[in-house]
């Protein structure tokens, strides 16, 4: 079935890629999200392989991840508002909030890093069980998407800057603003499952 | 500065040497004719960064011969082996090579021929399907296959470098992990397998993307032809599975880089994890590989037997159920390793169900042909070797879906004889008969017919003699991956299969041979009308080979095997109306990023990490320069394309 | 508010409307484990059930899942991930806790 959309384009009507692109990004999200599955899938069945270890309750400071997950709703937020900033063609504005997610991402990873160090100096790394392998495995996986999440929003807020809100830059703001938010999703569920679950 | 990498990395027996010299006497030859002629710059432009879907399925069919090659010496090798070495003697291979062997046969032969094989053909044969002039996602698509070509150049610089896995193509831990198994082989092993994985999973979402948003105007999901069907499923497959063998190849490769104890014996690891997600996507993988082919099948049947496809919206039902049942049966890959029988009787009786719709595909075919002025040539004979081969191998398969019997052949020849006989003769054949009906279009000529049944003929009774023992040996009691045969009784039907490895590699022999004539007698057998066959659907439509945009006019489509009803409509040809439109400019990008892939595997393999992090910030780098990249494409003006439509006209 | 040329979603209320949402349901369910409000098995389904109506939130109002023009390619290739999700990980679970218990794989943990 012809994409209803796919015929016009913004402002170049042979050369519209815009639907094409974000659907083709929501299935790659989709793999990601398959990916993630299986590193849970993992998780569950280690979870309680602590090797003599201690458990989860003991290890995980829930304040503080708590704090992780309202900084990283905030780079939900903010990169929503810029995606939708960037189809009303208002370039400060998306470029601010792009900003503001870049921050609340660098805080964010700058959190995680605190904890996972934190564990590591107390003799906690990933080397001393399964179970610790299996949450290093999971949650270090999203943590290396969302450094790559910040990297590509310097890659793209610069071309914004220079040439404007083009229809590429807009189709690929609306790919970080769909990656961002599908990492808050993810997120949401290593919350609940890993560490609300494992305090419990 | 090397890493582990030192010299003694290059010492092998004289085997391995022998092997390791001839190919890269073999690349150097090829290099050297290339320089000869100096078509460096021509390979460069006209192939290498090409982003034409037909180029790029070329290019990968080569590629997938190449190591189809490969594959079949390691079989040859491991058929002599197992002849020789028989009560004292212990044949000419050491255990630690033989291990290497099966496990390259393996890896090569289902990573790279099948999956390179089926890819490349999709790669051909979809967009002009469907009626559209690429894949959605044409540099995502030369990256692809860049990213594959990675990874096989890891199996072929294993051979010189180093050792190769000697895990078996599945690489379970522990021993695949670091304590059993410290050295390169199995990190060869990982990493080839995680690059290529990525191509076929960037594969997955290029094509799924392009059915589901370019089809020609008029050609709704139902009335695409069955191939473009079988495709668009077997892409769900592979964007649902690929991602569960890379995050459970990438959790192997940190037990072994960072020591991490997931599937370690000790530490509170679960090396069943490993077993139970590879074959979560193992399962799936299988039907990546033969739903493509059935698909092809569904296009010769009818063009060959002159009769419309028998039950398109009971294949349609089939290729979707069978792609749901696909992922619910996986345990029945490891019965053995310690499921309680619930678990077992769950999975067994959902593989039993998976052979329903298969076997509604198989009547159908035959309902197609009967009653049908069947052409008996080569693509039909490949048909026909295919319904005899894969009903061998998937009513053995339903066997043993029940686990107490699949606990006495588990492991056994038999389950050797049985995936060789459902991939051989479902998705070899049916790459052949591909192969055969397609090579017209996309040559303009057409292949020697005489040779062609020579070569299948040797490649059938060869297959037959090489597997259909080895049931019996399995069921003898024979056990997979033996060096050394210590029952005498097992000894004449292995020499036997010997003979049968031997007739098959005769068969390939033909098929090169074939190619080589019909390449030199290209003029005589010239194909001038675009429809050799009397084909059914669009492709036919283009001249051969199609023109690089393939289609000048987007055609418009009213119902199923579009090509044929436009032949049949009586309405007057009116004059094209032409207008330029966009095609995509050739990229090195795709070129660049496979290297440097390479490389980073390689330092990753030898322990050099400067060189792993250096190529990983490369990859990242070219990925930026691709994006800030303003004109990546370029528009087609209507003088040319009248131009080459003139030209077709005269033709 | 969608872009007259596209349906494209330029609306800023749903982005605020599930931020705030999915703000309350994550302190919800932090307060509710963090005070032992209920019991340690009653939690599991909570949180369970607090965290999936965040995630749909998210994906409907964030991520527009469901609500974009036909055909709604995006929604039936999501369900499907996920019923692959749960097979998956149902299935690992099942069968991991199956050999768990022939094997007695727990002996050394």
């Amino acid at each position: 079935m012809k994409d209803p959309t796919s015929h016009e384009s913004y402002p170049d009507p042979h050369h519209d890629t815009y639907s094409n692109t974000v659907f083709g990004f929501w299935v790659y999200l989709l793999t990601d999200f398959m990916l993630f599955g299986a590193l849970f899938a993992t998780y569950a069945v280690l979870k309680n392989n602590t090797f003599g270890g201690p458990p989860a309750k003991d290890l995980f400071h829930l304040p503080f991840v708590f704090i992780e997950t309202l900084i990283l709703l905030l780079c939900s937020f903010f990169s929503g508002l810029g995606g939708a900033s960037a189809h009303r063609k208002k370039k400060n504005r998306t470029i601010i909030l792009f900003g503001l997610t870049f921050l609340a991402g660098v805080v964010f990873m700058v959190m995680e890093f605190h904890d996972f160090n934190r564990l590591i100096d107390s003799g906690n790394s990933w080397q001393r069980s399964g179970f610790l392998s299996a949450y290093f495995t999971l949650v270090g996986t999203h943590s290396l998407h969302v450094i790559l999440g910040l990297l590509w929003i310097i890659v793209i807020l610069l071309p914004v800057f220079w040439s404007g809100l083009t229809p590429v830059n807009i189709k690929r703001l609306s790919c970080l603003r769909i990656f961002w938010q599908f990492l808050n999703v993810v997120w949401v569920f290593i919350f609940s499952i890993v560490y609300l679950m494992g305090v419990n | 500065m090397f890493g582990r990498l030192t010299l003694q990395a290059f010492k092998h027996d004289l085997i391995e040497y022998l092997a390791g010299i001839s190919m890269i006497v073999a690349a150097v030859i090829i290099i050297s004719l290339i320089m000869y002629h100096r078509r460096w710059k021509w390979l460069w432009k006209e192939w290498l960064t090409s982003l034409d879907h037909k180029k790029i399925g070329t290019m990968y069919v080569i590629l997938s011969v190449i190591m189809l090659f490969k594959g079949l010496i390691d079989a040859l090798m491991m058929r002599a082996q197992q002849a020789l070495a028989v009560g004292d003697s212990m044949g000419y291979l050491t255990a630690s090579h033989f291990q290497q062997i099966f496990t390259a046969h393996g890896v090569t032969m289902i990573f790279f021929v099948a999956m390179g094989l089926i890819f490349g053909l999709i790669n051909l044969v979809l967009p002009l399907q469907i009626g559209a002039r690429d894949v959605a996602f044409p540099f995502l698509n030369s990256l692809s296959f860049w990213l594959f070509a990675a990874g096989g150049m890891l199996i072929l610089v294993s051979l010189v470098i180093g050792v190769f896995a000697g895990t078996g193509w599945s690489s379970y831990p522990p021993l695949a992990g670091l304590k059993y198994n410290p050295g390169v082989g199995v990190d060869y092993w990982l990493w080839s397998v995680q690059i290529s994985g990525v191509g076929s999973l960037l594969s997955g979402i290029n094509f799924l993307v392009t059915i589901l948003k370019m089809r020609c105007p008029g050609m709704t999901l139902m009335k695409m032809p069955v191939f473009v069907w079988a495709v668009l499923v077997t892409m769900i497959l592979v964007i649902f599975a690929f991602p569960v063998l890379t995050a459970d190849v990438a959790m192997l490769t940190t037990d072994r880089l960072l020591d991490t104890r997931l599937f370690t014996s000790e530490f509170g690891g679960n090396p069943m994890m490993y077993i139970n997600l590879f074959w979560a996507w193992g399962h799936p993988e299988v039907y990546i590989l033969v739903l493509p082919a059935f698909g092809i099948y569904s296009e010769v049947v009818p063009v060959f037997s002159q009769k419309r496809l028998f039950g398109y919206a009971t294949m349609v039902w089939a290729l979707i159920a069978i792609t749901f049942l696909s992922f619910i049966v996986w345990l029945h890959h490891f019965f053995t390793m310690g499921a309680g029988p619930n678990v077992n009787a769950f999975f067994g009786i959902m593989t039993m169900i998976i052979a329903v719709p298969t076997g509604v595909k198989v009547f159908n075919w035959l309902f197609t042909m009967f009653r049908g002025r069947v052409i008996f040539e080569t693509p039909m004979l490949w048909f026909l070797a295919f319904i005899a081969t894969f009903t061998i191998g998937g009513m053995t398969g339903v066997l043993m879906s029940i686990p107490g019997i699949d606990f006495q052949v588990h492991n056994s020849l038999f389950l050797i004889a049985h995936f060789h006989s459902t991939i051989i003769g479902g998705v070899v054949f049916g790459f052949f008969a591909g192969y055969y009906y397609w090579f017209p279009k996309f040559t303009g000529f057409k292949l020697n017919e005489r040779l062609g049944r020579y070569a299948f003929w040797c490649w059938f009774i060869g297959f037959l003699f090489a597997f259909l023992p080895l049931y019996f040996l399995g069921l003898m009691g024979a056990t997979r991956r033996l060096n050394h045969i210590s029952v005498p009784e097992w000894h004449p039907p292995l020499i036997l299969a010997g003979i049968g490895a031997f007739l098959i590699a005769c068969g390939v022999v033909f098929q090169c041979l074939q190619l080589f004539l019909s390449i030199k007698e290209r003029k005589e057998n010239r194909e001038p009308t675009g429809d050799p066959w009397n084909g059914r659907t669009l492709e036919w439509s283009t001249t051969s080979p199609p023109p690089f945009y393939n289609f000048a006019v987007i055609p418009e489509v009213h119902e199923r095997d579009a090509f044929w009803a436009m032949k049949q409509s009586k309405a007057p040809k009116q004059k094209p109306h032409y207008e330029k439109f966009h095609m995509p400019k050739n990229s090195g990008l795709g070129v660049y990023i496979g290297a440097l892939s390479f490389i980073l595997a390689f330092g990753a393999i030898w322990y050099m990490y400067w060189l792993a992090i250096a190529s990983a910030l490369g990859i990242i780098a070219c990925i930026i320069i691709r994006l800030y990249e303003k004109h990546t494409d370029y528009y087609v003006s209507v003088e040319e394309i009248e131009k080459i439509e003139g030209m077709k006209q005269k033709a | 508010m969608l872009d007259p040329y596209h349906d494209w979603n330029i609306s800023y209320k749903p982005v605020f409307l599930a931020f705030i949402f999915a703000l309350i349901l994550t302190i919800a369910a932090y307060f509710i484990v963090v005070e032992h409000i209920f019991t340690s098995l009653s939690n599991i389904y909570i949180i369970l059930g607090l965290g999936v109506v965040s995630a749909l939130i998210q994906l409907i109002f964030f991520l527009h899942l469901g609500i974009e023009p036909k055909p709604r390619w995006n929604l039936m290739i999501f369900l499907f991930m996920v019923l692959v999700v749960f097979v998956v990980i149902g299935g690992s679970l099942w069968i991991m806790s199956n050999l768990d218990y022939n094997l007695m794989l727990n002996m050394e943990k």
